[in-house]
């Protein structure tokens, strides 16, 4: 339990150890990676409460969906379209979605819980 | 172990999902940055725009110094040039007048006259009446000048403001010095104007040949007279 706990911990202290930055055109594609990011972990989360969790759906979501994000941003800037937008957009209604279906379940559960202790 | 290997997954979806975020933020971070820099940068260029106008301002403000004291210098170079050519004109006086009192040696064209004793003198009469006296080379030196000569001399001797001339006998002293006859009096001067005023009727010449002298006037393209000794 305490170790994706201290590994997210050691993640963000290597973020702010990095001293490189980035040119500014770049900055679009982490943005979307960071939003790819959010979807799958929400998506995880949910799939979570559902029981339908696959370890397999869960990790090459995670990464496949951010390097769709970054390729669509890609080929946006290479044509001259705005095509990251597209892709916050999706991904933004996906996170919603997802942290909405998991308020859902949360509050079910706790709901079951309350059955239990107090079933009458 | 299926358990292990869903903290391993999780660990590491959170671990790169912890660096993307805070790399982010660092990046935002250090993008908001420069525009503070920019701000001071802003406030550094403006500072030098200042300081470059106050330059220019002095710039102005020295050349204009400079356009002044240009002018001043040219003015007092005027002035000076003003006061050489009245310096010049005076040196020209001092030497003319140099020249006409004897200080310095002259020379230009001039007239002579040679006056000698009448060769013919009668037993009977008294010699005095037949030579050349004093009188006769005043009377001639004194027409020289006032008909404009500027130096005038008898034999090669220079008359100056304080000469004189007498007569011992015989001969003539100029300035101590004495000289037989016959007597040659040579002046610079305009040579039409002086013979003019010698050979008026009644003039000079007249009254030396009335006189029983012999007179001989003649022009001259050039006398030399030395300056004063002494």
């Amino acid at each position: 339990m305490w170790l994706p706990v201290l590994f997210l911990v050691v993640g963000i202290a290597l973020g702010f150890l990095t001293d490189f930055t980035i040119a500014e055109q770049y900055t679009k594609y982490l943005s979307i990676a960071i939003l790819a990011a959010f979807d799958t972990l929400f998506g995880g989360i949910r799939a979570h409460f559902e029981k339908t969790f696959d370890q397999m759906i869960f990790i090459s979501g995670f990464f496949f969906n951010i390097t769709l994000a970054v390729i669509l941003t890609f080929i946006g800037v290479q044509l001259g379209v705005d095509l990251y937008l597209a892709a916050v957009f999706a991904l933004g209604l996906r996170v919603f979605q997802n942290i909405a279906t998991i308020r859902r379940h949360i509050f079910q559960y706790r709901k079951q819980i309350n059955q239990k202790k107090f079933p009458f | 172990m299926k358990l292990r290997g869903r903290h391993v997954i999780f660990s590491l979806v959170l671990f790169v999902f912890g660096f993307l975020i805070t790399f982010s933020y660092q990046q935002t971070k250090n993008f908001t940055q420069p525009n503070e820099l920019d701000e001071q940068e802003w406030e550094r260029d403006f500072f030098y725009r200042q300081q470059l106008i106050q330059f220019e301002d002095k710039n102005n403000q020295l050349q204009r110094e400079i356009d002044q004291k240009r002018q001043d210098i040219l003015r007092l170079e005027r002035q000076l040039s003003a006061e050489a050519e009245e310096i010049e004109i005076a040196v020209d006086k001092k030497t003319k007048l140099q020249l006409i009192t004897g200080e310095l040696p002259i020379q230009g064209p001039g007239l002579f006259v040679t006056v000698r004793d009448s060769e013919y003198i009668p037993s009977e009469e008294n010699v005095n009446q037949y030579i050349v006296h004093d009188r006769h080379i005043q009377l001639i030196i004194n027409e020289m000048y006032s008909a404009g000569a500027e130096a005038i001399a008898i034999n090669g001797q220079r008359i100056f403001s304080d000469s004189y001339v007498y007569c011992v006998g015989p001969v003539i002293s100029v300035d101590g010095i004495q000289y037989p006859a016959p007597f040659t009096i040579e002046a610079i001067g305009d040579p039409d104007t002086l013979q003019e005023s010698l050979e008026m009727p009644s003039g000079v010449i007249d009254i030396l040949l009335n006189d029983q002298i012999e007179v001989e006037v003649g022009k001259k393209q050039t006398i030399e007279m030395g300056a004063r000794i002494g």
